[in-house]
């Protein structure tokens, strides 16, 4: 049984389609600006932010009306349909005490939905994991459709938590690179559809084929040294999946730019025997875009499988890890084929997720 | 079939095993509570202090649950699931975050680490250096159709067993329902893992 | 300065958690980051907080903090040295 996965949709400061930002990081434009007097010391900050501010719930509503255009308009209405979503801090702007639950009951009215929406809260991983539970879900049988959308705003709370671990980049984040100081951040949301059938896409699907999640049992908030968990999730997913690491075309990694969380990867990526594969992290164009970041990278992944075109790594210059790794340094033009793409996420959680072109 | 073999409800002042009365307090505040119930677990784990309140009672649910359960300790490092969810995510640090820097005071980095729900997985998984699967659902209430589906659903796939926990952590509430889902029935409660038995364990006490 | 580290020793207390250590037990000299307290990067970046919040003291870089958060003895040098 295969599960099929297309309609990618993303909102960013790039544009309102995967279209729109496929095509403005492919010039190699970023949403990353600088910010004045926005730190909590009043520091000048370098992230990405929308023009008009929309809020989490209009983030969430925007992106899954257009996901929803790309199906058949009584999907989304099915009893065999669920909506998965996935968000970090969601409305946390507008409600501290309940940031989550007041939107996602004015979509569920919205849209009419008749399931109750699964809303994932998992640190940065939780775009990935969205994806990985509608794949468990649909070949389990549970549910035929899944529509998975993430988004995340930018808020004074969580730039402030960032600078109180002096995590935020005084430059746009330079994934990898040997210069790199940390995360710039990002909002947007970012949007999937997922299903058992691949007729109901009204354009070309691909096959998700597996995904995993693996936790450091390390830290909380550090990555584990040895890239235990990352390592732990790939071997998992390609087990389950039956293929080896060669059978990867190309790695969509989760490069913050923080001194850490990249040499983990590079790390985790040798253990793996996954030097010469190209990879690239998409953080200097979005940002760090937290819940959105897995939704809004893969669809950047399903752009790259339609058009053969690997995106290069804004930021990265000059390699800044103890473990070599194939980062790519320009746009490559080569038939791709299977793409992983991986996250990991304060927790020590980490999650994988195998896509390819249908045969 | 799959089984829930052990349960736990924690609430203030007190914590039932499968049904029974096995920790009693007499606490005057919830975070006193805590403190004593860690102690009279004598686990030395001076890490708990450092955790707020929802990972305090995520971690001594599931210290309670491997007592009753000491089988869970056969499993493999990677074998256990651990699927937690809630209705507030982390409500209650997330407005002490905010206090920090609002006051005339500096974001506490401490705090802010807390702000995410699914920190207090980690702590489990370090805890006990499980590298399983790892979830963390926010959901209006306690949805015991996700958990039938997701732990059968793992266990049919990468996991052998899973650890999960619904909580309702406040600024003056603390309750907690953690159970233990096996293959095998250790315990012999004779509980299958159903939508029905679930939701009558949930609401018992 | 006597005064002091006993303050600074009590504030290290409660900021950090550190639940199962009384001011007795922290001596001037002793490697906060060493085996004895079990202090890790957050706690750190803690106490980069403490010393901006009790003696407005702010510590721009975080890697200043590796000889100034060595003992209770060179955190209370630097807030005599630095204090406003």
């Amino acid at each position: 049984m295969i599960t099929y996965i297309g309609l990618e949709n993303i909102i960013s400061p790039l544009g309102i389609t995967a279209e729109e930002n496929f095509n403005q990081i492919k010039q190699g434009n970023t949403s990353i600006n600088y910010h004045r007097g926005i730190g909590f010391g009043h520091e000048n900050i370098f992230l990405s932010k929308l023009k008009n501010t929309p809020s989490f719930y209009e983030l969430l509503s925007q992106c899954l009306q257009a996901v929803i255009k790309g199906t058949e308009d009584e999907l989304i209405l099915s009893k065999d349909t669920i909506v998965i979503i996935s968000t970090t801090k969601a409305d946390i702007k507008e409600n501290i005490t309940t940031p989550i639950i007041a939107a996602i009951k004015k979509l569920t009215k919205e849209f009419q939905l008749q399931q109750q929406p699964i809303v994932i809260s998992n640190a940065c991983i939780s775009g990935v994991l969205a994806m990985n539970t509608a794949n468990n879900f649909i070949k389990a049988g549970i549910y035929k459709n899944a529509f998975v959308i993430g988004a995340d705003v930018v808020s004074d709370f969580v730039l402030y938590g960032f600078q109180s671990l002096y995590a935020i980049s005084d430059k746009p984040c330079q994934p990898f690179d040997k210069n790199r100081t940390g995360i710039s951040l990002g909002e947007g949301a970012g949007g999937v559809f997922m299903s058992s059938d691949k007729n109901v896409f009204k354009s070309t699907c691909f096959e998700f084929v597996e995904g995993t999640s693996s936790n450091d049992a390390n830290h909380i908030s550090g990555p584990s040294r040895t890239g235990e968990g990352l390592v732990r999730t790939v071997n998992n997913s390609l087990a389950l999946a039956q293929l080896k690491p060669s059978a990867i075309d190309f790695i969509s990694a989760h490069g913050t730019g923080t001194s850490f969380n990249d040499e983990m990867e590079a790390i985790a990526f040798s253990r793996l025997g996954m030097n010469t594969i190209p990879l690239n992290s998409l953080k200097g164009y979005f940002g760090h875009t937290l819940g959105a970041a897995g939704l809004i990278e893969t669809a950047i992944c399903l752009q790259s499988l339609r058009n053969n075109l690997l995106i290069k790594t804004l930021g990265f210059e000059e390699d800044g890890a103890s473990e070599k790794i194939n980062i790519t340094t320009r746009n490559i033009t080569t038939e791709v084929t299977t793409i992983l793409k991986t996250a990991s996420g304060f927790g020590g959680c980490n999650a994988s997720a195998i896509i390819r072109k249908l045969k | 079939m799959n089984y829930i073999t052990t349960y736990c409800h924690i609430a203030l002042n007190n914590c039932y095993v499968n049904g029974k009365l096995t920790h009693s307090f007499n606490s005057n505040s919830i975070d006193d509570f805590t403190k004593e119930f860690y102690k009279s677990l004598i686990l030395e784990y001076p890490k708990f202090h450092k955790m707020d309140r929802l990972a305090k009672t995520a971690f001594l649910g599931t210290e309670v649950l491997k007592k009753e359960c000491p089988e869970i300790l056969n499993y493999k490092d990677d074998e256990i699931a651990i699927l937690f969810s809630n209705n507030n995510s982390s409500a209650l640090t997330d407005v002490n975050f905010q206090t920090s820097y609002q006051n005339g005071g500096v974001p506490s980095p401490s705090l802010f680490v807390y702000t995410l729900p699914n920190i207090l997985i980690g702590e489990i998984a370090i805890r006990n250096k499980w590298y399983g699967e790892n979830m963390f659902t926010v959901a209006e209430h306690f949805d015991a159709e996700y958990f039938v589906n997701y732990c059968n659903v793992l266990l049919h796939k990468n996991a052998a067993a899973a650890l999960c926990g619904w909580l309702t952590i406040d600024d003056n509430k603390i309750e907690a329902f953690l159970f233990f889902v096996t293959k095998k029935d250790f315990n012999e409660l004779n509980l299958p893992l159903e939508s029905k038995q679930l939701i009558e364990l949930y609401t018992k006490n | 300065m006597e005064a002091l580290k006993t303050k600074l020793k009590q504030q290290i207390i409660e900021q950090l958690n550190l639940e199962d250590f009384s001011v007795a037990d922290i001596k001037d000299d002793m490697p906060l980051f060493g085996e004895g307290l079990g202090l890790d990067s957050i706690d750190a970046l803690e106490l980069i907080v403490l010393l901006e919040n009790n003696y407005n003291i702010k510590l721009t870089n975080p890697e200043e903090g590796k000889s100034v958060f060595n003992s209770v003895n060179s955190m209370a040098e630097y807030i005599v040295k630095n204090r406003p």
